[in-house]
């Protein structure tokens, strides 16, 4: 533990507008009994309780608002407990990040996957999966949280309870027993998108997949953007794609360091990425000739797209583009300044054709340019719509004119439909004006069921 | 936010600056690059965030800001790393390259603030006062160059550097013993610190003047080529010689260099068998620091009858042997502990020779090997080529 102020400074602030406050103290737990203890304390001397991985999330959700106590779990609390091969999962602790995951899985178990977000290598497996965050299997399996198969959690009285099919047992499950979270009434659902604001999980089981020997990456061009929103709903719905996300055409000129792109007359408006893959070669070749197929009668409908094999489309620009493919990676389009925010959100699918072009004007409005990123997930079902800022926080009016930008886009996409996830506090705020007074009255009934004192990450959702 | 405000008189200015323009605290720079393995021997160690690099670009805006103040209680997390570039390897925003600037920057501001970090002061009095940061009675080197028989001008200048000259004599004599037997046209000179370890502890202020003080005297011995056998002096002759703005027209060379050149233009070749398993440590002072990875491990392979292994780390994912950076110096049992990490891998090779090409990771390595007796024989590449046979072929 730590109290010095150069140890807490790094926690006070993360890579968005979103205001900075100093903990009181930093601890770095080595295991479950540890927590029990400092949960029990915290909640007796109503200290706040923020658990921290890497602080990767773009929201200021490991912001100590109203300071307290950081629980780091990224230093120890970060061992890959089991492996079940057969059914498929791995029980983690919370600080296991995704490079460690695909280097152990690759090491020990090379027939099997797990799904890569578009974030860094050293950011958290579960802190991922608890937040509903993305990942490159997207059109198979959907949002993340989906791939939970259980949970050990400290609640606020210090009780360890254990969620999902490994709920038998007094002391500790059986390792072969974390493989589902049903049939039982689905207690996940406390934790699950909470933001840390019910209790401290010390487990969690995430599905794995197998993994196909054979891929292969194609991208879409688009020249316009009022096509992009269909052609992935239309593709999407074909599944034969493992994950199906679009980027504006700025995004990967900023992959190869143009700091601020433009894009010029004739060029794409945004490109779609389509990895597909199989467990032989002509399963590949049929998928891909499915996806051809929808793609030339959308042609010849007069939709203005192309396909292109990745690595053709590599060799145009740089291979810094195959960094997309190759996760989990470091997208340079996303660190190269000092500050990034976003609007990151669920969304209806069909709401994309109105929303691009829309999102896309109001970056050029604001002279910042458009970095949209969007995917459809688990065969259309829904969307999911993020508009990224990248900006120098440390530039005189910078944090403010991102701001300014940010909050004209949430305005739009709210008003849309969209759901904005990992929100910092003046997001929810807006989507709370929204919200029906019924669930309101739920959430804060839950809240104060869960957590009466307010300790766990306080702030979150207003809270 | 307010602009930045940074005192412009201070030599690292661009990297405090880049502090602020860069870095999203993405955490790359924890871990090996794809090969996610740990990189960070003092994020490893002190485990909160302000002991990695993203974690020091932080306290950097904190204390410009004014949101941290200037207490001794920032001195860890400011002086606890050895500089080993780990985290330069692993970033892959724009500012990888100049971690370790930023850091030296940083160090270069504390100095001023706060003083230097534990026992580092003692590295710039004895400097000072005897021309080298071990304290010892300062060498002109002529007594070398008496029993060498070594003109006053030569084609090249063997820089020794203070570690060789005064803690592994041995690595020295080798180098020498080389030299001599390859036919090198070479002298000595009566050199001072080249201010690696100075200007790694962020105690910059005298550097310029002993840096003028070398190129003066390798001017004087006529060279124009200078060898060194430290990894160290090597970074800071081409390195930190252009950051502080100090010109000269000498090639600077690499001992691992220079015998790869004579084997490749087949002017020397190695007669004698070495018939030992020798794992390679990257030093980082020429590994990540320099790019040469590949050179030093040529000339290993051309021994007859080696049987050369890689360590689990190695090349630009090497563990650093922990004496860099000033570590040595303020931080001695974490030092050896960090070379004790290394040796542990380096048993895993089942290889009985520890070998590098710097003497200061020789002096570390050997002292964890010593202190854990961990049994192995530590050894530099050129001490290794010493115990060799070489044959010397005559230009026609």
């Amino acid at each position: 533990m730590s109290d010095k102020q150069s140890d807490l400074y790094p926690y006070s602030y993360d890579m968005t507008e979103v205001k900075p406050s100093m903990p009181n103290f930093v601890v770095i737990p080595e295991n479950k009994e540890q927590l029990v203890k400092l949960v029990k304390f915290c909640n007796k001397y109503i200290i706040p309780i923020i658990p921290y991985i890497t602080g990767n999330n773009v929201g200021g959700i490991t912001v100590p608002v109203k300071g307290g106590l950081i629980v780091d779990f990224g230093k120890k609390m970060n061992r890959i407990l089991y492996v079940n091969e057969n059914m498929k999962y791995a029980i983690l602790e919370p600080g296991v990040t995704f490079g460690q995951f695909k280097k152990y899985l690759d090491d020990n178990y090379p027939n099997l996957r797990y799904s890569y977000p578009f974030a860094p290598p050293s950011a958290g497996v579960v802190g991922n999966a608890l937040l509903s965050g993305m990942n490159n299997l997207s059109e198979k399996i959907g949002s993340m949280g989906d791939s939970i198969n259980g949970l050990e959690v400290i609640t606020i009285d210090g009780d360890v309870a254990r969620i999902g099919s490994c709920f038998y047992g007094k002391e500790e499950a059986d390792p072969d027993h974390w493989y589902s979270r049903y049939p039982m009434p689905d207690l996940l659902g406390l934790f699950v998108n909470w933001q840390g604001m019910t209790g401290l999980v010390t487990k969690c089981a995430v599905q794995l997949w197998p993994k196909d020997p054979f891929e292969k990456n194609i991208v879409a061009l688009f020249e316009d953007l009022p096509s992009v929103g269909r052609f992935m709903r239309e593709v999407g719905s074909l599944e034969v794609l493992n994950d199906i996300s679009a980027v504006s055409i700025e995004v990967v000129k900023m992959t190869i360091e143009l700091p601020e792109p433009k894009r010029f007359p004739g060029e794409p408006a945004m490109i779609a990425n389509c990895p597909i893959s199989g467990k032989t070669q002509k399963l590949v070749d049929a998928k891909l000739e499915i996806l051809q197929n929808k793609v030339k009668e959308l042609q010849d409908e007069g939709m203005p797209v192309i396909l292109e094999d990745i690595d053709d489309f590599a060799k145009l620009l740089n291979l810094r583009v195959r960094s997309f493919l190759d996760l989990p990676a470091v997208i340079l389009s996303l660190f190269e300044y000092s500050g990034l925010t976003w609007f990151g959100s669920y969304a209806p699918s069909h709401i994309h054709d109105e929303l691009i072009p829309k999102v896309d004007a109001i970056f050029h409005k604001h002279g910042v340019p458009p970095f949209i990123y969007m995917k459809n997930m688990k065969s259309n079902h829904y969307g999911i719509f993020r508009p990224i800022i990248r900006y120098n926080k440390y530039k005189e009016g910078e944090e403010e004119r991102v701001h300014a930008l940010l909050e004209e886009i949430t305005d739009v996409c709210i008003d849309a439909g969209c759901i904005p996830y990992k929100t910092p506090e003046w997001m929810t705020e807006k989507m709370r004006k929204k919200i029906n007074p019924g669930w309101q009255n739920l959430f804060e009934k839950v809240k104060k069921m869960m957590d009466p004192n307010g300790i766990f990450n306080p702030g979150r959702w207003n809270t | 936010m307010v602009e930045v405000k940074i005192d412009n008189s201070l030599h690292g200015k661009e990297f405090l600056e880049m502090a602020f323009d860069r870095c999203i605290k993405c955490s790359t720079c924890k871990f090996g690059f794809k090969n996610f393995e740990p990189s960070c021997p003092s994020g490893e160690k002190f485990l909160f965030e302000s002991y990695w690099a993203s974690g020091r670009i932080r306290i950097i805006r904190g204390l410009i800001n004014g949101d941290l103040e200037w207490t001794d209680d920032l001195k860890d997390a400011i002086f606890a790393c050895p500089t080993c570039g780990a985290c330069m390897d692993s970033c892959q925003a724009p500012q990888a390259d100049f971690l370790v600037d930023i850091i030296e920057a940083l160090r270069e501001m504390a100095v001023k603030h706060i003083g230097p970090g534990p026992n580092q002061e003692n590295l710039i009095t004895r400097t000072k006062d005897v021309f080298n940061p071990y304290g010892e009675q300062n060498s002109d080197n002529s007594d070398l160059k008496e029993k060498y028989g070594l003109p006053d001008q030569a084609e090249w200048v063997y820089f020794i550097g203070c570690t060789s000259n005064y803690r592994q004599k041995n690595l020295r004599d080798s180098t020498l013993n080389f030299l001599k037997k390859v036919g090198i046209d070479f002298t000595l000179v009566d050199e001072h610190c080249c201010t690696s370890p100075l200007i790694r502890t962020g105690q910059i202020n005298d550097v310029k003047d002993f840096m003028n003080y070398n190129v003066e005297q390798i001017k004087k011995a006529g060279a124009t080529k200078v060898i060194t056998s430290c990894a160290g002096c090597y970074r800071t002759l081409i390195k930190d010689f252009e950051k502080f703005g100090v010109d000269y027209d000498f090639e600077v060379y690499h001992t691992a260099e220079l015998v790869k050149q004579l084997l490749d233009e087949k002017k020397i070749k190695i007669k004698s068998s070495y018939d030992k398993t020798v794992t390679y440590h990257d030093p980082c002072h020429l590994g990540r620091h320099m790019g040469v990875y590949e050179i030093p491990r040529e000339v290993y392979k051309q021994i007859p009858g080696i049987n050369l292994v890689e360590m689990r780390r190695n090349r630009n994912h090497a563990w650093c042997c922990g004496a860099g950076g000033g570590v040595k110096i303020g931080y001695p049992e974490w030092a050896v502990d960090i070379s004790k990490e290394r040796l542990e891998e380096a048993k895993e090779t089942g290889a009985s020779i520890v070998s590098s090409t710097c003497p200061f990771c020789r002096t570390n390595l050997s002292d964890a090997n010593d202190k854990f007796k961990m049994g192995f024989e530590v050894l530099d590449l050129i001490e290794i080529l010493d115990q060799m046979t070489i044959e010397v072929k005559q230009e026609e």
